[in-house]
């Protein structure tokens, strides 16, 4: 569980997030949406420890992410928007790397290395370096470093963005269960069709400010039922 | 024209631009001004003594020249190796380059464009060498008006051909590097290779230079004008055309070398730009391409080994300073260079004898003497060594990592402290092998030397990590930018060479302190207070800057 209590951030003078409040709850699929320039990944990057919170708080499972924040970031696993990090690291170094810092055996290290990057795909590419993997590739082996250490909740910032069909199907499958287990998933997207299909609940961010937040049935009864969901969120992200 | 100008014009702003830098380092480039205005005074004096002994002393035999001559032909060097580093690092590390190919510009243009930033490091090197020391000739020889313009041209122009030829040079090692498999390697490979050339090429020259024939000949050519000059400037025509133009300002002859030199500066340039627009883009596109293996099965459990998270994080650490071609280049050869050259310098005394005696010469003095110069020597080194002022801004975009990771701030830097006193090792034992092996070093000595450099590479590590966590450059699209524009490397040198320079000075004034034992005691105790306070410092800048830094 994410609990984000009267958060405000501001870049030199701009507010990116302003009083949000804001509550993930377990077992349920959460998507985090708005537009571009809303305030998604500040919000993401606060609750990893990214960035520091100007005003509020932010717990994960209870633990405040100020100030116990080793604690907290046991229990999350981040995939960022950008997956370009360590790029001289070969895949199967970074994914080593992972396993150390969280402290996973070698032989369940093996085990699930070997499942999560065949069923992503990228086996054959990991004694490569990830610089010269694709953008897909890089995304795929930042996930895998999240599954491997198998954390309960699960923070992605548009994830599904790079990502070819299959894989896209796959990572959205494992979501679904990880929830269906009674963990958090939190992500981020534009894709609508995402949303639809996926989630569970929604909050729609717009300008810093919370929009909306509701299950998808709730969403469309607050509108006339028979609109799609793209008028939805154009209407709710509308500058007044 | 116009567009190749704008291209320049981007190129530069993306390395140098002042934007973007806090006021903390703004006001930092102030102190440093201020700092250097004494420390030029001071050096400006020595080279006035220097040019003034030897200007006198060769004018009488109408030999004055030859200090010019060695001017010429020491500059020449020192752009080639300027050249060396620049071009390489503008040309075939900066990755900026696949950005502007998609727009229609030609290949001379981009090759002008990052011509650029090479050429602002050389006008630099030539600037604080050059301009002094022609000037110093000027006013002891009572030039002429004249004389100072041509000067000022020959500043202009003379790097113009160590860079092009370096350039031309380069462009053709790597039109093949870029054939090879594993390109981040043969990258770093080609450039080696260009620097052992480079020195080589010294070699040649020294060799030329046998000191004998050269006493026995130099009765000779002293008794002729010019001689001397002749023979300094032998290998390197435009030395000599500079020398003539200068010497002969006054004459048409003079007008005549500078033209010389001008018109075969402008055909180095031609050539340069048609090699480039043939090589540059068949030896840069592609070359940022890393080496590709398959993995087959069961070769997983071969590569999965846990290790602390420590061990982890500094593997992590040297993984990415060896396989980065920048970071390669700029900390560990830049590391070994010194100890490189020192170890060239000394090898060729040491063939003629000179230094075969400097063993038995430093057991004679046995006291502090020996150890104080080492030492501050070691330090000098360790303390230019990027490895620990790179620390945090190495990591550029993957630094979030550190802050959404479950490790520790202290274990994060901690590990990066480490990977810079391993890099210093480097150093160190080429210098250790040094000491024992040529120079002779008594071992009462090497001991203290080497514990006391211990001792200093964690200091040092542990200055440039706190000035680098204090105010890092991460943004950066290029790892180039990690190094260029950013004066943190004075200022570590400024603290380091600032605090302990001062207690060598002082050590070295007291006269009832004459023991190797008892300075190297103090020594270390000195360094372990230094290591205490910066210790201190570096935790109180990870409780305040860590998580602020992105
Ligand atoms: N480093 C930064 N410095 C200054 N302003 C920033 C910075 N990062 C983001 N912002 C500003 O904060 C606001 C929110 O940005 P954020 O990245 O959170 O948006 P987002 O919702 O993730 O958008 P997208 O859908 O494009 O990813 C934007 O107005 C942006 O301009
Ligand atoms: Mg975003």
């Amino acid at each position: 569980m994410i609990t984000i209590k009267n958060v405000t951030k501001e870049y030199a003078g701009k507010t990116a997030v302003k009083n949000l409040d804001l509550v993930v709850p377990d077992g349920k699929i959460f998507g985090f949406l708005g537009p571009n320039g809303a305030g998604k990944s500040t919000t993401i990057k606060m609750i990893t420890g990214i960035l520091p919170i100007d005003e509020g708080t932010i717990t994960v499972n209870g633990y405040d992410i100020a100030s116990q924040s080793i604690e907290a970031k046991k229990l999350f696993g981040y995939v960022p928007d950008s997956p370009d990090i360590f790029l001289r690291l070969k895949g199967i170094e970074y994914l080593n790397f992972i396993g150390d810092i969280f402290d996973i055996p070698k032989d369940i290290r093996k085990e699930k290395i070997e499942n999560l990057t065949k069923s992503f795909g990228i086996y054959e590419a990991l004694d490569n370096h990830i610089q010269t993997y694709s953008h897909g590739m890089r995304q795929k082996i930042v996930v895998s470093g999240v599954l491997l250490h198998d954390p309960d909740v699960w923070i992605l910032d548009e994830p599904l963005s790079g990502l070819d069909p299959k894989s896209s199907y796959t990572l959205k499958e494992m979501m679904r269960e990880h929830a269906a287990k009674g963990n958090t998933v939190f992500f981020s997207t534009h894709v609508l069709e995402v949303v639809e299909q996926l989630c569970d609940e929604v909050a729609i961010i717009n300008k810093g400010k919370l929009q909306f937040r509701g299950n998808m049935k709730e969403m469309k009864e607050q509108f006339e039922a028979d609109e799609t969901l793209e008028k939805v969120f154009l209407e709710l992200t509308s500058n007044e | 024209m116009n567009k190749t100008f704008r291209l320049i014009r981007t190129m530069l702003k993306m390395q140098y631009s002042l934007a973007g830098k806090s006021s903390g380092e703004k006001i930092g480039y102030v102190l440093l001004a201020i700092f250097l205005i004494p420390f030029s005074g001071i050096i400006i004096s020595v080279l006035n003594s220097i040019v003034e002994t030897l200007y006198d002393q060769l004018a009488p035999s109408g030999n004055e020249n030859a200090l010019l001559g060695l001017l010429f032909v020491g500059m020449t060097i020192v752009l080639l190796f300027v050249s060396l580093s620049s071009v390489l690092s503008s040309f075939y590390f900066a990755e900026d380059i696949e950005g502007f190919i998609p727009y229609p510009f030609h290949p001379y243009q981009l090759l002008a464009g990052k011509a650029a930033a090479p050429f602002i490091n050389l006008y630099v090197t030539s600037g604080v060498l050059m301009v002094p020391i022609l000037t110093l000739y000027g006013i002891h020889s009572g030039a002429g008006f004249i004389y100072y313009i041509y000067a000022l041209l020959l500043f202009l122009i003379f790097p113009v051909i160590p860079f092009t030829m370096m350039a031309i040079l380069l462009m053709f090692f790597m039109r093949f590097a870029n054939i090879a498999k594993n390109k981040d390697r043969t990258k770093v490979f080609a450039g080696l290779l260009t620097f052992v050339f480079i020195i080589g090429f010294n070699v040649i020259i020294r060799l030329n230079q046998n000191p004998e024939q050269t006493a026995e000949g130099a009765a000779q050519l002293i008794q002729q004008q010019n001689g001397l000059l002749n023979i300094i400037t032998g290998m390197i025509p435009t030395a000599y055309f500079s020398t003539m133009a200068l010497q002969n300002a006054k004459a048409l002859n003079g007008l005549f070398f500078l033209l010389l030199l001008l018109a075969l500066s402008v055909g180095t340039i031609f050539l340069f730009l048609t090699a480039g627009q043939k090589l540059y883009f068949k030896g840069v596109l592609g070359l940022t391409a890393g080496s590709t293996k398959k993995f087959n099965s069961g070769k997983v459990s071969k590569k999965i080994k846990t290790q602390p998270v420590f061990l982890a994080l500094l593997l992590k650490e040297l993984r990415i300073i060896f396989r980065t071609p920048t970071f390669f280049m700029q900390i560990v050869v830049q590391s070994l260079f010194g100890p490189v050259f020192l170890v060239v310098i000394l090898v060729f005394e040491s063939s003629s004898g000179s230094i075969g005696a400097l063993g038995s010469m430093l057991e004679q003095f046995d006291g502090k003497a020996p150890l104080l110069l080492l030492f501050i020597l070691t330090l000098f080194i360790l303390g230019v060594n990027p490895a620990s002022y790179s620390s945090i801004s190495r990591d550029g975009r993957s630094w979030p990592a550190n802050l959404y990771l479950p490790v520790p701030a202290k274990t994060v830097i901690f590990s990066k402290v480490m990977t810079a006193w391993l890099i210093n090792l480097l150093s160190i034992i080429l210098l250790a092998a040094v000491g024992l092996a040529v120079i002779q070093m008594p071992p009462a000595l090497f001991i203290a030397w080497i514990i006391l450099t211990f001792l200093a590479s964690w200091f040092t590590s542990l200055v440039g990590t706190s000035l680098d966590l204090n105010d890092p450059k991460l943004n950066w699209t290029d790892e180039q930018e990690v190094f260029k524009s950013r004066f943190i490397s004075l200022i570590a040198l400024l603290i380091e060479m600032g605090t302990f320079g001062f207690i060598v000075l002082l050590l070295w004034n007291i006269d009832s302190l004459q023991s190797l034992w008892m300075t190297s005691l103090l020594l270390a105790l000195l360094l372990t207070i230094a290591i205490g306070i910066s210790h201190v410092a570096l935790r109180k800048l990870i409780g305040t800057k860590f998580l602020k830094t992105r």
